[in-house]
């Protein structure tokens, strides 16, 4: 019993120890302290937010940390990084160094290299931090997105101008292709005539703006998909929604366009105004269909986000 | 008046009460550490005392122990993730798991355990040994019982606490690499970091000296409060009840104060 | 008896029990093997060698509560012997063996034992004189 007592025993000790050390040599890996590291120091206007310990990031992986953050002699930021063996050949000179303050979890700094042909980024190098902090850009971000689609909306209501300008070139048309055919739409009489002109004008004008319009939605979702939805923190809902608000803009834009080419064909006046008019009208549904559909996502993302009618944000 | 008097004198003497329980479990302790330090203490029989204790006091229990830690961190991680799986703080719940379980509960539950099973056992014995003269002819016989009764304990003590604390912790760390990642090894380098971040050398320190605090608390306190027992039969219970309390106070006091050091 | 200075005189008293967790040889050896210094080894052997010697060489493995009280005394007593102090003093024996007519057992077991001290001192209660004088 006794021999057996001292088997177990050592048994134990033995397997403590062996694991204890394990370990130890596991967590001296782990923070690197087998291999050469990397050593850089980021330059920042301000160290809010910066904590020792903070990941470096490139695509998603950690490939370093944040060692110390100081005060030098002249009140300027020394920020001292490591990076990892492994991570250090992601580093190139054109590399830019972005603090990422998501609204919820932990801050970590973005290393993103746009071209992995420039040269290696030597070993104590100075590079520069950049620092944007999204909270506060989000409730103007989203001021802004109303406002364009709530003159989306305004330019396509029932009684607006693009639905009176095609409503009378619907008229025109209806009388080309009438009793009194081409003649009377194109050389009736004046009177007749200022007015195509005056919508195809106001049309061609519109088109524009709406391109305006939609080309603006688009930079600003790009940029809002950056600052919010970089990672996988707000909700996945509400990505798709704006995914949704994009495609439909894009369906708003290729109506559009195919309006552009009608007008071009309307300038001809040439024998295909028949067809002109159904296209017409059906670039008219078309034309409200997506509106109609970009304003109930408007109201699904209004209600999804936390953020309603007031420009508060709110964490959940 | 005399109500006054009788209160300030019931103080007084709860205070003097207090200060002799912390000067004896003070005195001991010295005893405990210059027993310690002499050269003579370790011999051969010291050291095979102590392999006897570390047996009853951690490798008795390591099955049920595992078993116990298996359970516990199996509950806390699962309840981790999904909470940080629905606040969408997922990417934090690996070094939520890790400081919660690992630094903090792992070595309280196991010096609990272990003030459960050992401490109330060593109380009870030395208080019997008390009651029973058997301390006196001890003396008599001039062998200290310090070197052979005590220290070897508290010494197997302070070995299981860690011990037990290193193999749990290892369960845990497996469990809750495969409870993140399952069977790959996609996830080793995250978690790597996440441990790197959290274990510094000072943080690993500390929860060493942590341990050792919990293991002398769970041995000398029960050892004091026996020895502090008076020669009778039926204060045997009583001077259990109060070490215990001690060891349990003593627990709390070590794991806020190092809370405290880590945070604050 | 608290008068006799503890390092002269072996005392085997009612009141110094053996230490209840150890068997009667380990309490014996616990006396070379932590005052004396030897190691477990010979502590133990010496323990055995001088059960043998007083005729109980058997009882090394039983602990307090299985031994019967004149196993006991003889462990209680191996343990003073083993202190080899100048005086060996047994108090009260009949406090210890109260089943056996112990002056006669106390004569056998100091006439079983070869060395320091030859003289055993007994103190007993005076009206258990005549005990000892019967022979």
């Amino acid at each position: 019993m006794f021999k057996n007592l001292h088997l177990k025993v050592g048994l134990f000790v033995i397997t403590v120890l062996v694991l204890a050390l394990a370990f130890l040599v596991y967590v001296l890996h782990a923070r690197g302290f087998f291999e050469q590291r990397m050593h850089l120091q980021l330059a920042a206007a301000s160290a809010e937010g910066i904590t020792p310990g903070m990941p470096l990031t490139f695509s998603g992986m950690p490939i370093g940390q944040v060692a110390s953050v100081n005060l030098n002699d002249a009140g300027g930021i020394v920020i001292k990084a490591e990076i990892s063996q492994s991570g250090a050949k992601w580093l190139r000179t054109d590399s830019t160094f972005n603090l990422d303050k998501p609204l919820v979890g932990g801050a970590k700094i973005k290393v993103s290299t746009p071209d992995l042909s420039s040269p290696q980024l030597p070993d104590n190098a100075t590079v520069l931090l950049l620092v944007t902090d999204p909270a506060q850009e989000i409730p103007a971000l989203i001021e802004r997105v109303k406002n364009i689609l709530a003159n989306v909306e305004h330019i396509t209501r029932q009684d607006g101008e693009l639905n009176s300008t095609l409503a009378n070139a619907k008229t025109i048309t209806t009388r080309m292709s009438g009793k009194y055919g081409v003649l009377e739409g194109v050389l009736g009489s004046e009177e007749n005539a200022r007015p195509v002109v005056n919508s195809l004008k106001n049309l061609e004008g519109l088109t524009a703006r709406l391109n305006e319009v939609s080309a603006k939605v688009d930079a600003m979702l790009v940029k809002a998909d950056r600052w919010l939805f970089a990672e996988d923190g707000m909700s996945e809902q509400s990505k798709q929604a704006l995914a949704q608000v994009r495609s439909m803009l894009t369906d708003a834009q290729g109506s559009l366009k195919r309006v552009d080419e009608l007008l071009k064909n309307a300038v001809d006046i040439s024998a295909n105004v028949k067809d002109g008019t159904q296209d017409l009208a059906k670039l008219r549904a078309d034309i409200d269909d997506s509106v109609r559909k970009a304003n109930d996502l408007l109201n699904d993302i209004n209600r999804m986000w936390p953020f309603g009618g007031d420009a508060d944000m709110k964490l959940p | 008046m005399e109500f006054l008097l009788n209160f300030v004198e019931r103080t007084g003497a709860k205070a003097v009460g207090w200060w002799n329980a912390t000067f004896a479990v003070l005195a001991f302790l010295t005893e405990v550490l210059s027993t310690l330090v002499r050269p003579a203490t370790w011999n051969r029989a010291t050291l095979d005392t102590i392999v006897k204790q570390i047996y009853f006091t951690a490798v008795q229990i390591l099955h049920v122990y595992l078993v116990y830690v298996l359970a516990i961190s199996w509950v806390i991680i699962t309840i981790t993730l999904s909470t940080a799986r629905d606040v969408g703080l997922f990417d934090a719940a690996t070094e939520m798991i890790i400081r919660v379980l690992l630094l903090e509960l792992l070595p309280f539950l196991t010096a609990l355990l272990i003030a459960l099973r050992s401490g109330s056992a060593i109380n009870t014995e030395v208080a019997l040994m008390k009651v029973n003269n058997e301390l006196d002819a001890l003396s008599h016989c001039r062998v200290e019982p310090m070197q052979f009764e005590f220290l070897p304990r508290i010494a197997g003590g302070i070995a299981s606490v860690i011990g037990l604390t290193v193999l749990g912790s290892v369960l845990t760390l497996f469990l809750a690499y495969f409870s993140i990642y399952g069977l790959s090894t996609s996830g080793f380098d995250a978690f790597s970091n996440t441990i790197s971040t959290v274990f510094g050398i000072g943080v690993l320190m500390g929860l060493g000296v942590k341990c050792i605090f919990f293991g002398l608390a769970v041995t000398t306190l029960p050892m004091a409060a026996g020895l502090e027992t008076p020669k009778k039969l039926f204060m045997v219970p009583v001077s259990v009840l109060r070490g215990m309390m001690r060891v349990f106070l003593a627990l709390v006091l070590i794991e806020v104060l190092s809370l405290a050091l880590e945070y604050i | 008896m608290a008068s006799l200075p503890e390092d002269r005189a072996a005392l085997v008293s009612p009141d110094l029990p053996l230490r209840a967790n150890l068997s009667a040889r380990e309490n014996i050896a616990l006396i070379p093997l932590y005052q004396k210094h030897f190691d477990a080894a010979e502590a133990s052997h010496q323990a055995q060698t001088l059960l043998e010697q007083l005729g109980f060489a058997s009882i090394g493995d039983k602990r307090d509560p299985d031994m019967n009280p004149s196993e006991r005394f003889v462990a209680k007593l191996a343990r003073a012997l083993i202190l080899k102090r100048p005086q060996l003093v047994i108090e009260r024996p009949g406090a210890m063996l109260y089943d056996i007519p112990y002056p006669a057992f106390l004569r056998e077991l100091a006439s079983r034992f070869e060395g320091a001290p030859e003289k055993w001192e007994v103190f007993d209660f005076d009206w258990n004189r005549p005990l000892y004088d019967r022979e």
